[in-house]
């Protein structure tokens, strides 16, 4: 069921509780975590964490609590899942679920008394109504009654005589109850054909600690990384991230507020949220400017920098905007001070000259001390970079913490850390993109693009992670987009597949709504996964949280893409 | 129970351990009889709730226009005030009303329909010289007889035997018949309706109605609910129903055992099955009627509405005596358990199994009517496939076949690879189970100790890794599992060294002497 009241129905119940927090992979279930954590420390509330990957681990995380914990508190897992059927927990374990997959099971939404959803009921949900999808058990009678006579079972003892009538009515019955299961079918079809998400469950926790009155700036930080993540990732639409980005701009005028006369005016050191109308170039401040304009989809695809003629026109357009060579090569903190003056506004200018008049995003920053600023976005890919480290020694339980520790203030050289994974991360996204595009690695298979990355491909380890596999993906279709003049193709979804386990011969596979200004990015890949692999009973493992990336035996790629193309076609 | 004396000394010296193969039997029947009556009073509730379609369309009862008209309900209100007013024709209007309220699928209005007193009036409409009110007044009565033991009780306490009893011979084929189905729900509400009905005089008009020449000029429909409420007269136990009815009722069974339809041939097994799930001496008189070699034959019909009731016969007749045995393996019953033991339905293969585990606990020469007809191998595919019902059935087969059988019997049944699939089985949480395994095992050692190849069996055993799972089993929880495992292993698995030494040579000179035993005069394994 929905929770109407975040705090009675969730806070107050937890707060005296022992409380098993199952958090998944991702940025914001990391931000919403933080907040969590933090009014947990307020209340001196018991947890235990348990990051989560996937539905395999999630079931053996509650398999390990269930003795010693009631309540579980599942961030950005659980909801998109029949949880009940999946777990089989004993009848007094409660689940509550801040989860921004959707569609929600419809299970999960109609049962009252273990799952609990903490999800914004103003997200455009579509849930079917009970009566269209439920029918109480009497109702549903007779049902097997043709059979019954042969089933070679021991006559009843006792039988009623009905009436003729009743038997016409019967057969009328069981005909609207034929209808109504086909119409259930496909309204079912309907409500869970996409996958998409909803509000970032970052701002879902942090509208509870508001409502506690016990919201800091560093969990407004938080949720406003939540978001951001979602906005990065591409997970939600411009219009759902304006919207959104509104009302945490809200929050921070409000926290901002407090601080403004001269008497209460805020230490150096202590952290400021501001909004800004920053630049879409990933890192720049910690970066120079042209490695930035290089690496960030947005300015690469925009001047298709895969080609000569594109590295050309970024020439001109730096010669445009008439900053030295130099100036813009080295590190932006080393920049002259009277070249980033107004940085911005030439940047801009000269952007739209070149049709980039999208350059400017929303977004937010802090500042703390002298020389720390951050972007929301930085944050974001620092953090994304730490959680799927493909360095040697790290088990995905450090990184869960390196990435978490990273979202602290204190924790600068973490972060810094994390900065510079990032670059790398960048910096190889753009090269396979390239080597992509220029070696037509892109492949039109009728009803979608498919990229299939060939083991030993450079970096292509860091592309076994479901993020950076994302991130690639949709770079990767933006500029392939950009690059092909065939019109059809343009509108085409974008299927990439990257070796996953080499000792276990898999590949992960990902599929991505086609690419558009407009894009409501509801992602249809999840039930043809799972359908085509149904049909071919190819050996596929639908483990991650998001439908639309599973785990596929290498061996069964083909006759899986085949199902796939009948299937979409 | 009553094993003749002979019998009782044969098994003495047989079950060393003093259980006796009678006692087995017994204990096998409680069992299966628990499960069936939860299965029962499951599927007499399932049924209510659920319903089946009416009979087919050829029972008499099939009136057609009577209720074309005035479709709109009743209440129960109006209904009592039709009923005691001094109009017949008012009173028929609301006995129809009635009826029709409790023929609505869902929610029939029984209780209400009794607390509003309106039973003695209907009981007193079926005395009326008038066939509407007659038929509508049964059939109301006949629904409420339908619900719960309370709402039977009701409709019996308004004096309601005695006068559908008249009605049976009703010269009105549709009233007779709804009579009848009347008759059935009181009958089947257990032992004492049942007797009731019995005492009232029940059986003589009903089976009156059966005697005519000519079967066949009845509907199905007819004949398939008067079979029926004479099976719910065979119904129930403690105490089953009187010995002279069952006598009178049996030629009739006997008859319509021949009749060629399947819902009738399926209730006239059904109650032969009740007939039979009895003492010894209610199972004499079934078999004395001659008809077993007919229900044999219908367990080859294909037909599971009747194999399933006649298996069941069959199964409860080789729970009584071994001449009662004897007389279903000289009807040529075994003939047909291969395609039983096969057969497509679990249920099927588990019944199976447990009326070969009754046969198992018989004479020697019985088993070896088992073996003859080949089901050694299958019993032990059974072991190795069947789903875990059956694989208990089974095991209890083999536990009695090795307890009962010679030497060289269960020599054969070892060649026959009985042991891994029975140690497999060790896994089951059942202790029970386990117990009987073990006892299995034990027997098999005893066979093997008289012909010296008690070393072999431990080879054998060890290999196939049961020894490792009676190993396990000494840290059961159950006391009797951990004594019986216990006793294996000191009995024949201890000594190590000893048998280290002596064994491993042997292995290789003449190793699987299970396999190729066959060919020696001796019983080597």
């Amino acid at each position: 069921m929905f929770i109407t009241d975040i705090r009675k129905e969730f806070y107050d119940v937890v707060v005296n509780q022992r409380v098993a927090l199952l958090v998944s992979s991702d940025i914001d279930a990391l931000c919403a975590c933080k907040i969590l954590q933090a009014l947990f420390h307020c209340d001196q509330v018991q947890y235990t964490l348990v990051p989560v990957t996937g539905w395999q681990d999630l079931g053996t995380a509650f398999l390990e609590h269930k003795e010693q914990f009631r309540y579980f508190v599942l961030i950005n897992c659980g909801a998109n899942v029949d949880l009940l059927e999946t777990l089989q927990p004993e009848e007094d374990s409660i689940f509550f679920i801040c989860d921004t997959h959707r569609p929600v099971d419809v299970v999960n939404v109609y049962n009252d008394t273990q799952v609990k959803l903490m999800i914004k009921q103003d997200d455009d949900l579509g849930v079917p109504s009970y009566d269209d999808i439920f029918r109480d058990e009497e109702e549903e009678g007779g049902d097997d009654s043709g059979n019954e006579s042969d089933g070679g079972s021991e006559p009843s003892g006792k039988r009623r005589r009905y009436d003729e009538g009743e038997v016409e009515r019967r057969i009328e019955r069981q005909r609207a109850t034929r209808e109504w299961e086909a119409r259930r079918r496909e309204i079912l079809f309907d409500y869970e054909q996409y996958e998409y998400h909803g509000t970032s469950a970052a701002m879902v926790i942090f509208e509870l600690a508001w409502v506690l009155t016990k919201d800091t700036k560093d969990m407004l930080w938080w949720a406003i990384i939540g978001l951001t993540d979602q906005w990065v990732h591409d997970k939600i639409t411009h219009m759902k991230y304006v919207t959104d980005i509104a009302t945490l701009q809200r929050h921070v005028s409000r926290h901002n507020h407090r601080n403004e006369d001269e008497d209460n005016s805020l230490s150096i050191d202590c952290m400021r949220i501001s909004f800004e109308y920053d630049l879409r170039l990933a890192l720049y401040q910690h970066w120079s400017l042209f490695e930035s304009i290089c690496n960030s989809s947005y300015t690469s695809c925009n001047f298709k920098l895969w080609s000569m003629h594109g590295q050309k026109k970024l020439q001109e357009f730096l010669a445009d905007m008439g900053l030295p060579l130099k100036q813009v090569k080295q590190k932006f903190n080393s920049m002259d001070m009277s070249v980033k003056e107004n940085l911005r506004e030439v940047i801009e200018e000269s952007s739209n000259k070149y049709g980039m008049k999208d350059i400017r995003i929303q977004t937010f920053g802090i500042h703390f001390g002298f020389k720390n600023h951050f972007l929301a976005s930085d944050i974001v890919h620092a953090a994304a970079a730490l959680l799927e480290s493909t360095e040697k020694d790290d088990s995905p339980g450090d990184n869960f913490i390196k990435a978490l520790d990273c979202l602290s203030r204190s924790n600068l050289e973490r972060l810094h850390g994390g900065i510079d994974l990032a670059k790398k991360k960048l910096m190889a996204i753009q090269q396979t993109v390239a080597s992509c595009i220029c070696t037509n690695l892109i492949l039109s298979q009728g009803p979608f693009l498919y990229c299939y990355l060939l083991e030993g491909t450079p970096d292509v380890k860091l592309f076994s992670k479901p993020m950076a596999l994302t991130l690639l993906c949709k770079y990767l279709l933006k500029a392939f987009v950009r690059s092909t003049r065939n019109k059809r193709c343009k509108l085409l979804p974008l299927i990439i597949a990257a070796p996953m386990d080499v000792e276990k011969r898999t590949v992960i596979v990902l599929g991505i709504p086609p690419e558009s200004e407009t894009s409501d990015k509801k992602n249809f890949f999840g039930r043809a996964f799972e359908k085509a692999a149904e049909s071919t009973s190819s050996r596929t493992l639908h483990d991650h949280f998001d439908t639309s990336i599973i785990e596929l035996k290498m061996e069964d790629r083909t006759k899986f893409l085949d199902a796939l193309i009948t299937l979409l076609s | 129970m009553s094993a003749s004396n002979e019998n009782g000394v044969r098994l003495d010296k047989f079950k060393n351990k003093g259980k006796d193969a009678n006692e087995l039997r017994r204990r096998r029947v409680e069992v299966n009889v628990e499960l069936r009556k939860a299965k029962k009073d499951d599927q007499i509730f399932k049924r209510r709730n659920v319903t089946t379609l009416v009979d087919e369309v050829t029972s008499p009862l099939q009136e057609k226009s009577q209720n074309c008209q005035a479709t709109r309900q009743w209440t129960v209100e109006e209904i009592i005030a039709g009923v005691n007013s001094n109009n017949l024709d008012a009173q028929l209007n609301a006995t129809q009303a009635a009826r029709k309220l409790l023929s609505r699928e869902r929610h029939p209005p029984i209780d209400h329909i009794i607390s509003a007193g309106l039973i003695p009036k209907l009981v007193a409409f079926l005395g009326l010289e008038s066939p509407p009110i007659q038929f509508e007044a049964a059939w109301a009565l006949t629904n409420i007889a339908s619900g719960t033991s309370d709402q039977t009780s009701a409709v019996v306490e308004g004096g309601a035997i005695p006068a559908f009893i008249r009605l049976v011979i009703s010269p009105h084929p549709h009233i007779s018949e709804q009579a009848v189905w009347a008759l059935g729900n009181i009958a089947g509400d257990g032992s004492v309706y049942r007797d009731q009905v019995i005492k009232h005089g029940a059986v003589a008009p009903l089976l009156s109605l059966l005697a005519v020449p000519e079967l066949s000029l009845f509907s199905s429909g007819y004949l398939r609910n008067i079979t029926w409420t004479l099976s719910n007269l065979c119904r129930n136990k403690n105490p089953s129903p009187p010995l002279a009815a069952v006598q009178q009722i049996l030629p009739t069974l006997v008859r319509l055992l021949h009749y060629d339809d399947k819902g009738v041939l399926a209730d006239t097994c059904w109650a032969l099955s009740y007939l039979t799930d009895g003492p010894n001496d209610r199972i004499e008189v079934v078999v004395q009627t001659g008809l077993i070699s007919r229900l044999v034959q219908l367990l080859g019909s294909g037909e599971i509405a009747v194999v399933t009731p006649s298996l069941r016969a069959i199964g409860n007749m080789v729970t009584g005596t071994d001449e009662q045995t004897q007389a279903v393996l000289n009807a040529g019953a075994l003939s047909m358990f291969p395609g039983l033991l096969r057969h497509h339905k679990s249920n099927i293969q588990k019944e199976a199994s447990w009326t070969l585990s009754n046969i198992t606990a018989g004479r020697d020469s019985q088993i070896q009517d088992i073996i003859n007809a080949g089901l050694v191998p299958l019993m032990v595919d059974v072991l190795r496939k069947g789903d875990y019902k059956t694989q208990k059935e089974a095991v209890w087969a083999i536990t009695n076949f090795t307890s009962g059988g010679t030497v060289e019997q269960v020599v054969y049944l070892v060649q026959a690879n009985v042991l891994e699939p029975l140690l497999n089985l060790l896994s089951t949480k059942d202790s029970k189970t386990i117990l009987v395994i073990l006892d299995a095992i034990t027997n098999i050692f005893l066979a093997g100790d008289k012909i010296g190849e008690a070393e072999k069996l431990c080879m054998m055993i060890e290999e196939c890794g049961g020894l490792d799972k009676i190993e396990a089993l000494q840290s059961h929880e159950n006391e009797l599992v951990y004594k019986a495992s216990l006793n294996l292993i000191e009995k024949y698995f201890s000594g190590e060294e000893e048998e280290d030494q002596c064994v491993a040579p042997e292995l290789t000179t003449d190793g699987y002497a299970f396999q190729i035993s066959e060919n020696q005069s001796t019983f080597n394994f």
